[in-house]
């Protein structure tokens, strides 16, 4: 045997633990869950051919439409915003020179947690009386010194840029020399003005239904909505990850191009960065969806702090007919569903691919 | 010399054998209050039953959703030999096969609690005790507010002025903690006069539904309630317990959370009141019993055990820690609960409210909880003020036409 | 080119010039400041909400409404009195207690309006069972069984108290009521060590308690009765009360043992299970599609993005029956060995690709094997990307929430640690809303991963993952 096939043999040989693997838990897995969505299996009778009646069943169950909206809302939003935070956030970790390695280290911690521990710490933040509703309450308490405070510092930065412009030339709007100075001098005013009392302070007592409620904003429950926040808050960073990475590949002589063409900052962001990120925001983007659509872990640990319409995704519609509270399994629906999920996993990740953000940067 | 030692010998081997022969009965049931109830039981009072027997008992309690955990347990195959099932969703228990019917005799057991756990003309299930619906209240809040206590005969009406008054002496005390939950709202709903199954079967929400749904879902504006997650609760006890409002609609389990939580309380317990024009009051009938599993490997041991646990000794006890009524007709008339501590008291409500008015076993077929989520999710709506009565309403029945619609 | 436009387009204005270098460079200076500022906020942020939970799991009601950031466990002469309270319970000042030879001595002050009588409280020493599950059926001791409370001495005093309403302020008597806990020495043969001294005092309202040695952990009828849990808490005893519950109020029934160390130890095992798999599988599988020319290496390629893509639920049902059959649900060999995830033999085979071909050609000159290749060249050096797949891997079995969920239910000693999150979370942070013990159950959870984060932290948030995730 030469080279040539002995590598056959032992590419196979080490390719095969994996394939074990692969193909016993993946592959017979999704073969069978296919077979069980058009039978009537509880776990415990012998299962019956019953044809597409767990379909049929599962697109009239109105908790269905609602897992499915609420799932591809969340999604969209979630996949949306923290593509874009973690983007913002990426350009600014690679703007600082010093101590990169720090800020990286520091943005990444909260998402080593685990996602049982993170909701339950969510899960007290956002209790109806909880500290956010309190951080609320302060702020609109506060409202009228906040607005003051907005006001002066506007009026004196634009006052200083638009005087700076009259004589000189690429003067930004937010120019940071002049924002530091009206910065201060905004506080300092604020501050005046709280002494001597002149706008009215309140001191109402709210009490806002962050999680327990069935409203809905937008096509998303307002339970999704603050489950999103929570969820951006931990994916973020580690998205942030991928787009520095990307940002430090990008050639400077790019840069260097665009400012003598006489572009700006903002300028040079979108018709530098943007592009040539392409790639990087696609796999962004990819791990976004994948992972939105997967949602699971923290519905079922909100548990009954939330009704179940404002919080059920299409993972948690999977898991509650499989094992529900309360009544027989219903392992035939619980497959139907789980088949819809993966196919429409599968159809989103590829369309996106398809529709605009190719695998090759654009030069 | 030598006759001792053989003695000896034989004695050692005897007790050798008799423990190897002790046969090992897992047990589980759900955690909270029971489990120190059902360890007493365990290691002191039946300890010489069960030595007796030669049976050695491991209980493990488990945390959370017990139903789905024994669904889970049995198809698995690693479910304990003995545990607790909940009237409320025993169908589906009962229904996977896998449980044995009871060898007991259940003549001693009260009737209406041996029916609810027969199952294809089996008693699937022993019943260990019972809980209905009571009214708690505080007696220092209405001492302050100088309301008189609640009495037995209470009516809806004069209730709500009750609460009314003290809100309004006391406005950082409420009256009630109303939560939208069909497992206290129906000691209002049943005794109305409505049934949740009619003749056909089929749930109707009529007019008798809509007066107690309009009454309970009221009391928050008329300032004599307010709902449970308002103030960051999720049951009527637990408003009670951090003193934040005046009354509460629970069971005898109630002594758990005060013990915990308020141990000092100064509380008493009457009647759910009336509805003014039906002139009865409603309740629900909560049990649980001892099922054993029909794979175990020890069957007859774990059957026997049910009994131990269940037998008059045992409830004798149980009823004595307070937390829950006994299952066997025999203890009905028990010196115990003519007592005066707030314990007894709840205890001799609660279990007046078996026969009291309109009782409905909580318990609803096939369809287990799924049963109660439009009426929950109609209560909600009209508490948080997402919807009015009316809406809710039709749109809850529209719901229960769809259930009987996907039945058929 | 600018300049001419301008200054034609805008004859009115005076001719506008660039800005000066200086001003250039202060203008980059204060754009750095800036970024720093929104850098230090968003950190703020983020890690500000953890700090703030994690104050929050010291008290003994997190969910107080207002938030104190003042309160006795973050009170360091709080401290001071608790330790000296457990060393005259027990002679321990850390984790305090109760014990044969304890005398505890303690005081509160009552206060009432000028011309009320400030009468002796009702003191006493109450039987109370600590929570109400698997605990209360451990405890065997109760202090009020081995405690004799006596009243040693009052003293008289004045505080100046302001009227909110008028802003006046007046003079009010004080009395100060001293009490002696001691161990009662009949028993103090052999006598057991008791965790917690709770105690009752019950006045009129027409007093009110304006200082105690330790503040009550609540008032109860409607604030005629002080109570507090445990007066010999001891300074460790006082500031991680919620942790050392955490830890031994979830105990295993049969052995007493604590629940939440058994499920932190059942996720390590698990976690270093799946870690050994996937390094063994990922390595293997990885050097394979990297270097090795087999048919099929494309399609194994695709197969595995393939499987990235699709959800774990969607093939759960399935995987939970095979186990089940295999008898092996509700062990850790179920969780260990479910499906290894493809990103590891991506990140494998992305770093194997840029390894050097020529090492590895001239050691098969040498008639080494694939095998002893992969083993004894490649692997060696290739030890930062196997760190970072080890941690990456240890950090998602770890984290696992929905496989041990399916696989692990029963016993309760057998949950994993985040499992038995949910489960706590569903014992007491629901109705009970005992949410000190869910949060102080989060943190201690998180430790293991924030341990190895802080040690490897420079392999995780380095470059090299993030190129080998595209």
């Amino acid at each position: 045997m030469n080279q040539r096939q002995r590598d056959h043999v032992v590419g196979y040989l080490f390719v095969l633990p994996f394939l074990i693997s692969l193909g016993t838990f993946f592959l017979y897995a999704a073969v069978r869950t296919l077979i069980f969505s058009f039978t009537d299996y509880n776990l415990f009778n012998t299962p019956a051919f019953i044809g597409l009646n767990n379909y049929v069943a599962m697109l009239r169950d109105s908790m269905f439409t609602l897992a499915l909206s609420n799932t591809l809302a969340f999604s969209l939003i979630v996949t949306v915003s923290q593509t874009i935070l973690a983007l913002l956030l990426a350009v600014m970790v690679n703007g600082v020179i010093k101590a990169r390695g720090f800020w990286r280290t520091v943005f990444y911690l909260p998402s080593i947690m685990s996602s049982a521990a993170m909701t339950l710490i969510f899960l007290w933040l956002f209790q109806r009386q909880g500290l956010m509703t309190e951080l609320v309450q302060f702020v609109v308490n506060a409202r009228w010194y906040i607005a003051a405070f907005l006001a002066i510092f506007l009026a004196i930065q634009l006052t200083l840029v638009f005087n700076a412009r009259r004589r000189y030339d690429g003067v930004s709007l937010a120019d940071p020399v002049f924002a530091t100075v009206a910065l201060l001098v905004a506080i300092v005013a604020t501050y005046l003005l709280r002494l001597s009392a002149l706008l009215p302070v309140y001191d109402e007592q709210f009490l806002i239904s962050w999680l327990n409620t069935q409203a809905r904003v937008l096509f998303l429950p307002q339970t999704l909505w603050s489950v999103a926040l929570m969820n951006v808050f931990t994916t973020v960073p580690t998205l942030m990850l991928l787009f520095l990475a990307g940002l430090q590949s990008i050639p400077v002589a790019l840069y260097e191009a665009a400012e003598l063409d006489g572009a700006g900052r903002v300028r040079q962001f979108l018709y530098v960065t943007v592009p040539s990120l392409t790639p990087v925001t696609f796999a962004v983007v990819t791990l976004g969806i994948i992972g939105t659509l997967q949602m699971f872990d923290q519905v079922a640990i909100l548990g009954d702090a939330a009704p179940l319409q404002s919080r059920i995704t299409l993972a948690f519609y999977i898991y509650a007919n499989a094992f529900p509270e309360g009544a027989a399994s219903r392992i035939g629906m619980s497959s139907a569903a789980a088949i819809l999920l993966g196919v429409l996993t599968l159809i989103i990740v590829y369309l996106q691919r398809a529709l605009g953000i190719s695998d090759k940067v654009d030069r | 010399m030598h006759k001792t030692k053989i003695l000896l010998a034989g004695l050692s081997l005897l007790a050798l054998t008799s423990a190897a022969s002790a046969v090992d009965v897992r047990i589980s049931g759900w955690g909270g209050a029971e489990v120190a109830l059902v360890n007493g039981l365990i290691t002191d009072v039946l300890a010489e039953d069960l030595k007796a027997a030669d049976i050695n008992v491991v209980y493990e309690p488990v945390d959370g959703d017990f139903s789905q955990f024994i669904t889970n347990a049995l198809s698995a195959g690693t479910a304990p030999d003995l545990f607790y099932t909940d009237i409320f969703w025993s169908r589906a228990a009962f229904g996977t096969g896998k449980v044995e019917p009871t060898t007991a005799d259940t003549s001693p057991f009260a009737p209406n609690l041996i029916d609810a756990f027969t199952y294809d003309g089996k008693v699937m299930a022993l019943p260990k005790d019972f809980n209905t619906l009571a009214l708690q209240y505080n007696k220092d809040i209405f001492d302050d507010a100088g309301v008189a206590y609640p009495t037995d005969d209470e009516t809806w009406a004069t209730l709500q002025d009750k609460l009314v008054a003290i809100h309004a002496k006391l406005p950082d005390v409420n009256g009630l903690c109303v939560v939208p939950d069909y497992a206290r709202f129906a000691a209002f709903a049943l005794g109305s006069g409505w049934e949740p199954f009619n003749a056909e079967g089929k749930t109707v929400l009529d007019d008798n539904f809509k007066r107690a749904f309009a009454w309970y879902t009221g009391l928050v504006p008329a300032g004599a309630a307010v709902a449970a997650a308002d103030v960051g609760e999720g049951w009527t006890g637990g408003c009670f317990t951090k003193e934040l409002t005046a009354v509460a609609v629970e069971g005898a389990w109630i002594i758990g959370g005060i013990r915990d939580g308020a141990p000092n309380l100064n509380w008493g317990t009457a009647r759910i009141p009336k509805d003014p024009e039906s002139g009865q009051a409603g309740n629900l009938i909560f049990t649980v019993g001892w099922t054993v599993n029909a794979d175990s490997a020890v069957k007859d041991a774990a059957q026997k055990v049910a009994e131990l646990l269940t037998s008059e000794k045992a409830q004798q006890w149980v009823l004595e820690q307070g937390l829950a009524l006994p299952s066997r007709s025999a203890l009905v008339d028990n010196p115990w609960l003519q007592g005066d501590t707030p314990e007894q008291t709840v205890n001799r409500v609660v279990f007046a409210g078996l026969s009291d008015g309109n009782v409905e076993p909580f318990f609803f077929g096939d369809l287990g909880g799924a049963w109660m989520e439009p009426i929950n999710t109609a209560l909600n709506s009209v508490l948080t003020g997402e919807a009015d009565v009316d809406t809710a309403l039709a749109a809850a029945q529209a719901k229960f036409d769809g259930m009987a619609a996907q039945k058929q | 080119m600018t300049d001419t436009t301008l200054t034609t387009a805008m004859p009115a204005a005076a001719l506008r010039q660039r800005l000066p270098p200086e001003a250039l460079r202060r203008r980059q200076f204060f754009a750095l400041g800036w970024t720093y500022l929104v850098i230090i906020g968003v950190a703020t942020v983020m890690l500000g909400t953890f700090l703030v939970a994690f104050v929050a799991s010291l008290k003994v009601d997190p969910l107080e409404r207002p938030f104190r950031i003042a309160f006795d466990q973050v009170n360091p002469i709080a401290w001071v009195a608790a330790a000296d309270l457990g060393r005259q319970g027990a002679g321990d000042p850390w984790w305090g207690g109760f014990a044969p030879g304890g005398k505890v001595t303690f005081s509160a002050t009552y206060t009432a309006a000028p011309g009320t009588e400030i009468v002796p409280p009702e003191a006493s020493v109450p039987r109370r069972r600590p929570g109400s599950g698997v605990a209360a059926a451990l405890t065997k001791y109760y202090a009020i069984d081995y405690a004799l409370l006596t009243q040693t001495s009052t003293s008289d005093g004045e505080m100046s108290v302001t009227d909110p309403a008028t802003g006046a302020s007046e003079i009010w008597p004080t009395r100060a009521f001293t009490y002696e806990i001691a161990f009662d020495p009949a028993k103090a043969e052999g006598g057991p060590w008791i965790e917690r001294t709770p105690l009752d005092l019950s006045a009129p309202t027409s007093q009110q308690l304006v200082a105690s040695t330790l503040n009550p952990t609540r008032f109860e009828r409607r604030g005629r009765v002080a109570s507090w849990d445990n007066i010999t808490p001891g300074a460790l005893g006082l500031v991680f009360n919620n942790y050392r519950r955490v830890i031994t109020e979830t105990a295993d029934l049969q052995t007493g043992n604590s629940l939440f160390a058994g499920w932190m130890w059942n996720s390590l095992l698990i976690a270093v299970g799946r870690v050994a798999m996937t390094l063994v599988v990922a390595s293997l599988a990885g050097y394979a599609l990297a270097r090795l020319k087999f048919h099929g290496a494309a399609l194994i390629f695709g197969l595995v993005l393939f499987s990235m893509t699709i959800p774990a639920q969607v093939t759960f049902i399935s995987n939970y029956l095979i186990f089940r059959d295999l008898g092996l649900l509700n062990t850790p060999w179920a969780v260990i060995t479910v499906l290894v995830v493809g990103s590891h033999v991506l990140l494998m085979k992305q770093f194997f690709e840029t390894f050097p071909k020529e090492i590895e050609e001239a050691a098969m000159v040498d008639g080494a094997s694939r095998l002893g290749i992969l083993l004894r060249i490649v692997l060696p050096n290739a030890m930062p990307a196997v760190i970072v797949n080890a941690i990456m891997a240890f950090q998602a079995a770890w984290n696992d929430f929905f496989w041990p969920l399916v696989l692990i239910t029963s016993p309760p000693s057998a949950l994993t640690v985040q499992v038995g999150l949910l489960s706590l979370r569903r014992s007491y942070g629901g109705a009970q809303g005992d949410w000190g013990l869910v949060l102080a159950g989060a943190f201690v959870s998180i430790i293991p991963v924030l341990v190895l984060f802080i040690l490897f932290q420079r392999y995780i948030v380095s470059n090299q993952v993030s190129e080998g995730v595209k």
